[in-house]
This record gives C-alpha cells, structure tokens and sequence, in this order.
C-alpha cells in the first residue's frame, strides 16, 4: 500500500523494476530519466556497480503536486538481476506497490525470464505482497535484436496471463515511456479508491498518468 | 533505529549529519563566503548552533525531489547555490551509504533467514533419509509379498474366468438334449394314455396272462420319476449357470443370503447323505460384490468344512448384519484345527489332505477374495470343538 504522509501531505509509490540480469532494467530507468514528462523529476541514482551490472539497485525519483496540494512522489527502482543478489533483490522489492518484468527478447533468454518469474512470484509471497492484486506490466525488451521470439510466440505463451504485454527496445527508448505508461494505469486502477484521489483530491486517471510522467493515451 | 524501517525510507537532515557537524560545515563556508552561513532543517529552524541569518537568502538542499534542508546567507545567490550543491554532494554521498547499509542488512538477514530455512529443511530430510534406509528392507519385503499375492490373485482370477466358461459351456451342453429328453418324456406320457385304451380291445385272460395292469402302473411310475429327475438336472445346470457368473467380471448388488442358497443347493448334492447342511439366515442389505467370485470364496470354506466333519456332522451357515457389515458363519463339527497349523492355512499350496485332493490354493483364493472385497476372513476354534470361519465383508 502507497506510504501517505500526513504531516507533509505526500504520497509515495514504490515502484520496482524486476527481470533477469542484463534485461535491461537499469537502461529503462536511464531512458525514463530523458523521457518521462513528470512535473518532477529527480537525479536518477546508480549505486555501486560491477561491470555495469547493478549491485543494489538504481533509483529514479518522479513527483508531481494536485492542485489540492497533496505531493504525489513515484520512486521507481531496480533490483540486480543476476541469480546471486537474492537477498538485495527481495529487500529491494520489499514494499513495491507495482511492478515492471523486464524480459529479455532474445531466444537465450526465454529460461532466464522464466527462473526470474518464477523468483518475482516466489519473492512477491515472501515480502507479504498478494501477487494477484499487486499491479504488474510485463515489458519484452531488446526487440532491435536478431534472434528474438515472435511477438505471435510471446502473446502465445501469455495467452492466459492477466497482465498487460509491452514490446520494447530500451537501449533507444522505444516503449520504454509506453510500459511506464501502462504501469501507472494499473496503479491508479489498484489504489485509486483506497486512497480517495478522485474524491478527495479531484484526480482522474488521465491526469494522473500525463503528470506523473506517463504518456497520455 | 534500522530495525524496523526499510532502506528505502527517506533521510532526514538529522539522520545524515550531526548538528556537530553541521556546525563545522557552516563554519567552513562562513569562512569561504566571507559571511555568516547557516543551516536549516525542512521546516526551516535552524540546524545547529548556526543562527538564522536574518533577511538572507535560502538555497534548498534537494536529494531527491523536495529540500531536507537549506542554507542560508546573506550573499548573492549563486556563491550559496555552489556551497550548496557542495554540501548536497556530500549529503548524498551519506544517504547512498546509508541506504546501502541499511540495504545489506535486510539482505543479510534475509539470506540468513532463508539459509535457516533449507537448513531445516536438510536435516527434515537427512532425518527422513535414515528412517527410510533403516525401513528399506522391510519396504521391499512387504512390496513383494504384496507382489506375490497379485500375482497369485490374478492367476486366480483367469483360473476362475476358465472355470466359468467351463461350467457355461457344459450348462448350455446339457440344456440342449435336455429340452429333448424332457419334451420327450411328455410324448411318452400321453403314448402311455393312448395304449391304456388296449385295455378294451386285448382280452382280458391275455391282458392279465401278461401283467398289464402292473406294467402299466409301474410304466407311469418310472416316467414320473424320470421327470423328477429331469427337473433336478434342470436345476442344477440352472444353478451352476448362476455360479458360473465367475466369468461376469462386473459388480453386481446382490442379496447375498440368494447367493448362498444357490450355493449350497450346489453342495446339497455333493455331500454324503449322513451329513447335515443346515442354515441360519437372517436378513441382509444388498451387497455390492463380484458375486461370481464371491461364490468361489464361500464354496472354498465350504467344501473345506464338508470335508472336516466325518459321518453324522453337522455344517451351518449363519448370515447376520449390523447394517454396516455382514458377516457369514460357517461352522462345522470337525475335528477343529490344531495351533500349529492354523496359521498356516491360508497359505498358498499347503493342504493337510492327501496328494491329489486338492491344490491347497482353496482357502488362499478365498482369503484373496475375500481381501479383494475389503473383508476380513477368521478361522477360530472354541474349546468345545469344531471350527467356525467368519467372513466379515462391509457393505
Ligand atoms: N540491443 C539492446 N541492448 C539492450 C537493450 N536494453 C538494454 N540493453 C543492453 O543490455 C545490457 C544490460 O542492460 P542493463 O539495463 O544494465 O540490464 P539490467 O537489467 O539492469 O541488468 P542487471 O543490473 O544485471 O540486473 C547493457 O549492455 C544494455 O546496453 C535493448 O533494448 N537492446
Ligand atoms: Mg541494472
């Protein structure tokens, strides 16, 4: 559940980046950083890394103020893909209140995305998440690449999953805004009510989208 | 103070600078600026001995999206957003630390408590692994015993189809010259009528030289007890027919105190005349069995106990029910079986009789049968003598 401040009167989502290492977390968090039009937009945070590859995790803080005068802060993360990190990867994903899956396009991969799943559902029970409401978009990236899965393939194999499918190409910033964008649907869908922000603060899911930093559909 | 908030919380100014050294901070950029420089907190009270620079400028230090703190002088606005930036780059550097510690440590006791857990789970199963090798050889003793007795049911099972089929076969061989003998006698009965009518015709002093009269009644008499006969035969094939249900390998709901009626009708011609068949039926709630193999078992145990009882015995059959099982009482007046060998009975081939009296598979296949239809079968004998074989099979 998003953390409200009253005292301060600011909301802040957790929102995780998740997948298997070298997916292209980190990259989708760099393009964000250009893309997302927030009407705040903070420092995106490396922390510690080895040979590129993430070692805690990466932070991108998005913020936008309501005319009611709530702060709504969006505080995206990555975790460090590689098998290894568990324990950082669980701590990280501690709290989230929505997630990205960053797959890896690429035939090599498909086991890779699969373990990682695997883990995301595993540690999702694990730090207390329900993962059937927990709002999640999946985002097939590195699709500028040869030896891909189909997208006929991918929405083959997801035919019976509930969760929203993005294609992307993070390293030119290709649906990288778009996944983003599809992710704060389904948070506002998730907590909109549970928190009052149509009621209470005049929002409506557009807005909330366009400010936080999302495309406009 | 980490104990419960995560690593991703956010930092207040006090968390990431004692006032100690907030205070040499400021003095660093008073000196640097040439000018009082102060601290302040978010809410704008001063941080730090520093006071308030009254009608200064302020320079919010952001780490993220919204000031932890400003500085403030009475300078031009560019000289305290470089001091500033400065001391954010140092801020930052602490919160970074800090997160990253505080990170480690929620990682560390994660790995440690998941590290617990697949220990426990190791010595769960270690601990299981030496039980089951402990167990193993009496597993595999067990498994073929139960092997075994498959084996054996199944060869008992085809044994009983062939006999089915067999008892089928001669059951519709003798119904066929069976219909002729019988429709024939009819014929012989009404050609006896027709010749009776001689009687007016032959003279009397033949009639009576050559005992007519006699003949005829004893005529009458022999087609009659033929025609008894005949209907006994029918009977029988009629009831080895029923008992031939063996090769039915469906379940049937049957009424089983029927079944053994049939049964023992099969017997009544069997036994020697000095012995006496006797039963004791009390009524029973339909059964759900193979009947054909059922008939199989109780004609085993039954056989058995015709066999044990000498001239003048006595076997009864008792049939009762406590609604949820039936039991079946054979008892006989034997000689009852010695301790010794009771426990071995049911064991496969061992006969006490003589070579070429049986197979010694009787009493197995009607254990077998009996455990195949969730039964029990016990064989006990009271001190006063005789055996009684209890057959308990629920319902
Ligand atoms: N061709 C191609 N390469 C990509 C794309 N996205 C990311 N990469 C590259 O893949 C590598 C890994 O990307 P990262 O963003 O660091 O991956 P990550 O998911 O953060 O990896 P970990 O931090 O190890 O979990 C980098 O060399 C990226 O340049 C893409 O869309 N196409
Ligand atoms: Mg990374």
């Amino acid at each position: 559940m998003p953390e409200f401040e009253r005292e301060t009167n600011r909301l802040t989502f957790k929102l995780v980046y998740y997948g298997p290492a070298q997916g292209g977390k980190t990259t989708n968090l760099m393009q964000l950083h250009e893309l997302a039009g927030a009407q705040m937009k903070g420092e995106l945070m490396t922390l510690e890394t080895q040979h590129d590859r993430t070692l805690f995790f990466d932070l991108l803080p998005l913020g936008f103020r309501t005319a009611s005068g709530l702060t709504i802060r969006l505080r995206l993360f990555t975790v460090p893909g590689q098998v290894a990190h568990d324990g950082t990867r669980k701590a990280v994903l501690s709290r989230a209140d929505g997630v990205v899956f960053v797959a890896d396009s690429q035939r090599t991969q498909a086991t890779n995305n699969g373990e990682s799943f695997q883990n995301l559902s595993e540690n999702v029970a694990r730090v207390g998440l329900d993962f059937e409401r927990l709002p999640l978009v999946v985002q097939f990236n590195k699709r500028d690449l040869r030896d891909i899965l189909s997208v006929e393939d991918i929405h083959e194999r997801y035919a019976g999953a509930p969760w929203p499918l993005l294609f992307a190409s993070a390293i030119d910033g290709r649906g990288v805004r778009e996944t983003f964008t599809e992710l704060l649907h389904g948070v506002w869908r998730r907590y909109a009510d549970d928190l009052g922000l149509v009621t209470e603060h005049g929002l409506d899911e557009a807005s909330f989208v366009t400010a936080a930093g999302g495309e406009a559909t | 103070m980490t104990d419960m908030v995560g690593f991703d919380r956010d930092f207040s100014l006090g968390e990431l600078l004692s006032t100690r050294d907030a205070d040499e901070l400021c003095r660093t950029l008073t000196a640097l600026l040439g000018t009082p420089v102060a601290m302040l907190d978010e809410r704008c009270n001063a941080f730090g001995s520093a006071a308030h620079v009254v009608g200064g400028c302020r320079t919010p230090l952001v780490l993220e999206l919204e000031p932890v703190g400003f500085l403030e002088a009475d300078c031009p606005q560019d000289s305290l957003s470089g001091a500033a930036r400065t001391v954010r780059w140092g801020l930052l550097s602490r919160a970074r630390l800090r997160m990253v510690s505080d990170l480690h440590l929620e990682a560390v006791r994660a790995d440690y408590a998941k590290l617990q857990q697949q220990n426990e789970a190791l010595k769960a199963s270690e601990a299981k692994y030496r039980e089951l090798a402990a167990t193993l050889d009496a597993k595999v003793k067990e498994q073929i015993k139960i092997i075994d007795e498959r084996q054996l049911q199944l060869y008992q099972a085809e044994r009983l189809a062939s006999i089915g089929q067999l008892a089928a076969g001669v059951a519709h061989e003798i119904n066929n010259p069976l219909g002729f003998i019988s429709s024939n006698l009819s014929a012989a009965e009404r050609y006896l009528q027709s010749l009776e009518d001689l009687r007016s015709v032959v003279p009397s002093t033949d009639w009576q030289a050559r005992d007519l009269d006699f003949l005829f009644k004893d005529f009458v008499e022999l087609l009659k007890d033929s025609r008894v006969g005949i209907d006994r035969i029918a009977r029988i094939v009629k009831d080895l027919k029923g008992f031939s249900s063996v090769d039915q390998p469906e379940e049937q709901v049957v009424d089983l105190n029927a079944q053994l009626e049939t049964l023992l009708t099969v017997l009544v011609g069997q036994k020697p005349p000095s012995i006496t068949l006797s039963t004791d039926f009390a009524p029973l709630p339909p059964l759900l069995c193979l009947p054909g193999h059922l008939n199989q078992a109780f004609l085993n145990i039954l056989q058995n106990a015709l066999l044990a009882v000498g001239d003048g015995g006595i076997v009864t059959v008792h049939t009762r029910t406590d609604g949820t099982s039936i039991s079946v009482e054979v008892t006989d007046t034997g000689p009852g079986i010695p301790d010794e060998i009771r426990a071995r009975i049911f064991d496969p081939f061992f006969t006490t009789r003589g070579v070429g009296s049986g197979t010694g598979l009787g009493l197995t296949v009607a254990r077998d049968i009996i455990l195949a239809h969730s039964g029990t079968v016990t064989v006990i004998c009271p001190p006063h003598g005789g055996t009684r074989v209890t057959v308990n099979l629920p319902v």
